[in-house]
């Protein structure tokens, strides 16, 4: 990248620190050019000018046998064509001393390569030391450009809507509800929904270790919904500025005896569940341990409703006397 | 400890998309009861299991596990190792058992990560 | 090394009838909380390090003569299952402490798992 020095106002001095973030998180993959035309090492110098004009290329990567040997780059074009050499052939005019990243590594890795040598495009290996592709400064410029439009304007904006949410409507008493079918005995999407409720509690601003308490809660019911019930149930979270509510509600076959139910170790799971790890009895009792309150209503006829509830003030750490 | 020198140390192979000189692991679960994850897994710790489905790299997003190995050579489908990508936690496979893994991982000096249980469970 | 040394040196439980601790030879170990995983992988005169406390890990313990079962976490099970345990001859230890603490310190006495 060409060192831009802007003048760092505090509004940049934002954008900078993101992009630096960025650069640790974006992987080279992710930026890298991936459909890389490659050259043959003995075609001549001249059909490699040909191929230079035609696809507007500053420099490719040059293969034999899926073996990365060489890069030829204008620079060696010009050094042929300076020694009236034009029929020879890529080989003898490519360069060989390679400097590579590997395409796993964070992008940052080839800033610091780049900063490092002189070159203006690195071949990219995989795992198994093949060519993945060709990174430039530019495609690094484009990457952490793109990525860096894609986090401000997906999750930042989203953040800062959710999280100010509230303040923004003005009402007797606002909430907002997000409710999810769980069908029966889909184990493959079981989960899915204590994530998304997760990831919009942490939009919404709720602390971590809030959403990853309520996340648990709320999984471990969505677990039960799946494995004990008739036909599956609904979950449903009430988000409130003070507190959450999360229900989880099915219509059978109920529980016989929620008092035994509670009790830690206690399950009716079946073999095949407890060999992917559920039913060991500790799912109820889990719950509790997360939130702050919590009610089992079952009978035989009508199903099981489960009311967990987390409160949002911080009497955790500030104990104060609630009117 | 760097989830670099983890992997190196039970000779584990990553299966997802990451880079893992600067992850750091503060400490390790071994346990195949997801409920007994949930409850007692302390946050940026590795979980060593044998089990090997989508359901513990959910629960590792749920509990904010850092990184997951599969012990006994166990593979996940490609599906598991997708939701993995998605949600950044790196999944590792290693040939050796869970008891030599936690051995290894603990003689290295990797702390127990998890909480201990409370009264609930006692008589 | 045999089940003495392990009690004495993990400070552990007995929650089974007692007996010559010193005579019971350990040979290997296995964690695991899958029954189906220790069936194809304890190897008998072995310690098996758990979490679980229903009675199906009797029936597998002895199954698989194994030397004894380490219950970790404290977890307790109930006294259908210590009476079955008893009448089995299978014995059950009991620790406060997690799988991985507990393998860990079996680790450093010298224990391994089996090689197969």
């Amino acid at each position: 990248m060409t060192p831009i020095q802007p003048e760092i106002s505090d509004k940049r001095a934002e954008t900078i620190t993101k992009t630096e973030e960025l650069a640790y998180e974006l992987r080279i993959h992710e930026v890298m050019t991936k459909d890389v035309h490659s050259l043959s090492p003995d075609i001549k110098m001249e059909e490699a000018l040909e191929i230079f004009q035609k696809e507007r290329f500053s420099g490719a990567p040059v293969e034999q046998d899926g073996e990365l040997i060489g890069i030829l780059s204008i620079e060696d074009l010009i050094h042929a064509l300076r020694e009236n050499h034009i029929d020879a052939l890529v080989r003898e005019y490519m360069t060989t001393q390679m400097t590579t990243v590997r395409k796993h590594d964070p992008v940052v890795e080839a800033l610091k390569t780049f900063a490092r040598t002189n070159y203006g495009r690195l071949p990219v290996l995989d795992e198994n030391g093949k060519l993945a592709g060709i990174i430039t400064k530019g495609d690094i410029t484009n990457g952490l450009l793109k990525a860096l439009q894609r986090n401000y304007q997906e999750e930042e904006l989203i953040r800062y809507r959710a999280s100010h949410l509230f303040e923004d409507i003005v009402s007797g008493r606002t909430s907002l509800i997000l409710r999810y079918d769980i069908r029966k005995g889909d184990f493959i999407h079981g989960g899915n929904a204590s994530s998304n409720i997760k990831r919009a509690l942490l939009r919404l601003g709720a602390s971590p270790q809030v959403a990853r308490r309520c996340g648990i809660a709320v999984y471990e019911a969505e677990m039960n919904l799946i494995i004990h019930t008739n036909h599956g149930g609904t979950l449903r979270i009430e988000i409130e500025p003070h507190k959450i509510t999360m229900e989880a509600y099915d219509d059978g076959p109920g529980i016989e005896d929620v008092e035994e139910a509670m009790r830690p170790g206690f399950s009716t799971a079946t073999n095949e569940v407890r060999e992917m790890g559920f039913g060991a009895g500790m799912g109820l009792v889990n719950i509790k341990r997360c939130v702050d309150e919590m009610r089992l209503i079952s009978s035989k006829d009508r199903g099981t409703n489960l009311y967990m509830i987390m409160y949002l003030n911080d009497t955790d750490e500030n104990p104060q006397t609630v009117n | 400890m760097k989830l670099k020198k983890l992997i190196e140390l039970i000779e584990g192979n990553l299966l997802t998309d990451h880079s893992t000189d600067n992850i750091e692991i503060k400490g390790a679960m071994g346990a195949d009861l997801m409920s007994d994850v949930l409850t007692s897994i302390k946050p940026e710790s590795v979980l060593l299991t044998g089990l090997c489905n989508p359901q513990v790299v959910r629960t590792a997003q749920i509990a904010d596990i850092r990184a997951i190995v599969f012990v006994r050579g166990k593979n996940p489908a490609q599906e598991a190792i997708n939701l993995a990508n998605e949600e950044n936690i790196p999944l590792i496979t290693t040939t050796l058992g869970l008891f030599d893994t936690c051995g290894i991982l603990f003689q290295e000096g990797l702390p127990s990560f998890e909480t201990q249980t409370e009264d609930d469970c006692a008589p | 090394m045999n089940l003495e040394e392990i009690i004495h040196n993990l400070n552990l439980k007995v929650l089974t009838d007692t007996r010559d601790f010193s005579a019971v030879p350990v040979k290997s170990g296995y964690c695991s909380d899958l029954l189906s995983c220790v069936m194809t992988g304890a190897a008998p005169e072995g310690v098996w390090v758990t979490l679980m406390a229903h009675s199906n890990i009797i029936a597998v313990a002895a199954l698989l003569d194994l030397s004894a079962v380490i219950i970790t976490e404290d977890a307790q099970p109930d006294e259908d299952t210590i009476a079955k345990a008893n009448e089995k001859g299978v014995t059950l230890l009991s620790s406060p402490k997690p799988n991985f603490q507990v393998v860990g310190e079996l680790w450093d006495m010298g224990l391994r798992a089996k090689q197969d």
